[in-house]
């Protein structure tokens, strides 16, 4: 459970530097095994004793950006993170078996930027701004 | 030199695929117009340094606008990280449920995925809230409701379409009595897609949108002017 003796062990278990950083981009000091990093720098970890994580946060990730997203975890490691396979990809036979050669590259998600996704559209817009038109009123005055 | 000779090989080809078109009337001319991959930004990275959404943004205003070219736009943008911080951190929307998805969006307040911790609380207020989150089927008697409340929020205020309904009229887009997404009636920042949205797809939104709130560079757009 999370506790100031938790935290405290955690420093001590993972170094100043360690928390500095980990403080910066997790929020919390947690401690564990290094299971693997991705093809970006983003390094995963396991802890599973329950006494020093609670049982659904005994996997996370460490993003490599500063500017971090979930969309930059790639689809095989979002399996592992979230319990899809048991194994880390690098460990996973089944899924490196199955793994297409032809498989286009990750990228995480660009809304915000010029590669956002557009959709193709040939139609006519259906909405219109409106123009404001003001037709002449009444009759001029003899 | 390299690219100018392969540029009058492909003018070359196509004057000839040209010549062929008469003939054959089966298109085959290669498409002289689409410039070589080279030249083109690399469309993925593996680089944290550089990630793709920066390589992405080559070019952009935003990326102009993000680079300060003398000390008052330095002074001016570092006023806008700051507002942006204070800005990003206290999101209270406004809570527009209309159908399914606002149990959506009431998991997100719950205690699992927690908006608290982002510093999102829900108003009941329009004049009081800064975000607008349309969950559900808008239809037509409800329309000029929703605009309204829009128009008594303060600026500046966002707005997020939740679930096919909002952004598109979704499942009901040809009944006569529903709007084919809210967008035609309020502008609208972050389009959550789903049936309805998962609450962690509409925490992902609120995440998208505080990028959004740290992208505003209002001071230097001012400045520029």
């Amino acid at each position: 459970m999370p506790s100031l003796a938790r935290y405290i062990r955690g420093i001590r278990a993972v170094g100043l530097k360690e928390w500095w950083h980990q403080m910066q981009y997790i929020g919390d000091v947690k401690a564990g095994t290094f299971v693997g990093s991705d093809q970006f720098g983003n390094r995963y970890f396991e802890n599973l004793n329950p006494e020093q994580e609670v049982p659904g946060r005994h996997r996370w990730v460490d993003f490599a950006q500063h500017d971090l997203n979930a969309s930059q975890v790639p689809a095989e490691w979002h399996a592992w993170l979230s319990h899809i396979r048991r194994e880390p990809p690098p460990q996973d036979v089944i899924m490196q078996n199955s793994t297409p050669s032809w498989k286009a590259p990750w990228v995480e998600n660009l809304t915000g930027t010029r590669g956002a996704y557009r959709p193709y559209n040939t139609v006519k817009p259906k909405i219109e701004a409106w123009q404001p038109k003001v037709a002449q009123r009444g009759t001029p005055l003899q | 030199m390299a690219l100018l000779a392969s540029t009058r090989h492909r003018a070359l080809y196509s004057l000839t695929a040209a010549r062929f078109a008469a003939s054959r009337s089966l298109h085959s001319s290669a498409p002289v117009l689409l410039p070589s991959p080279s030249e083109h930004n690399p469309t993925s990275t593996t680089s944290a340094a550089t990630p793709i959404t920066s390589i992405a943004k080559h070019g952009s205003n935003q990326l102009s606008l993000e680079q300060p070219q003398n000390k008052a736009e330095y002074v001016l943008s570092t006023l806008d990280k700051v507002v942006n911080w204070a800005r990003q951190g206290s999101i209270w929307p406004m809570t527009f449920g209309l159908a399914c998805c606002a149990v959506e969006m009431m998991h997100m307040a719950a205690a699992r995925y927690d908006q608290d911790r982002l510093g999102v609380v829900f108003r009941a207020s329009p004049r009081q809230s800064d975000l607008m989150i349309v969950a559900g089927t808008l239809t037509n008697k409800m329309a000029p409701a929703l605009r309204k409340v829009y128009d008594q929020m303060p600026e500046p205020r966002w707005v997020i379409s939740m679930g096919s309904c909002a952004n598109g009229g979704g499942y009901y887009h040809y009944s006569y009595s529903v709007v084919r997404g809210c967008d035609r009636i309020v502008p609208v920042d972050i389009y959550v897609p789903g049936c309805p949205p998962t609450a962690e797809a509409l925490l992902y939104g609120m995440l998208q949108l505080q990028r959004k709130m740290r992208r505003t560079r209002k001071n230097v757009l001012w400045y520029r002017k």
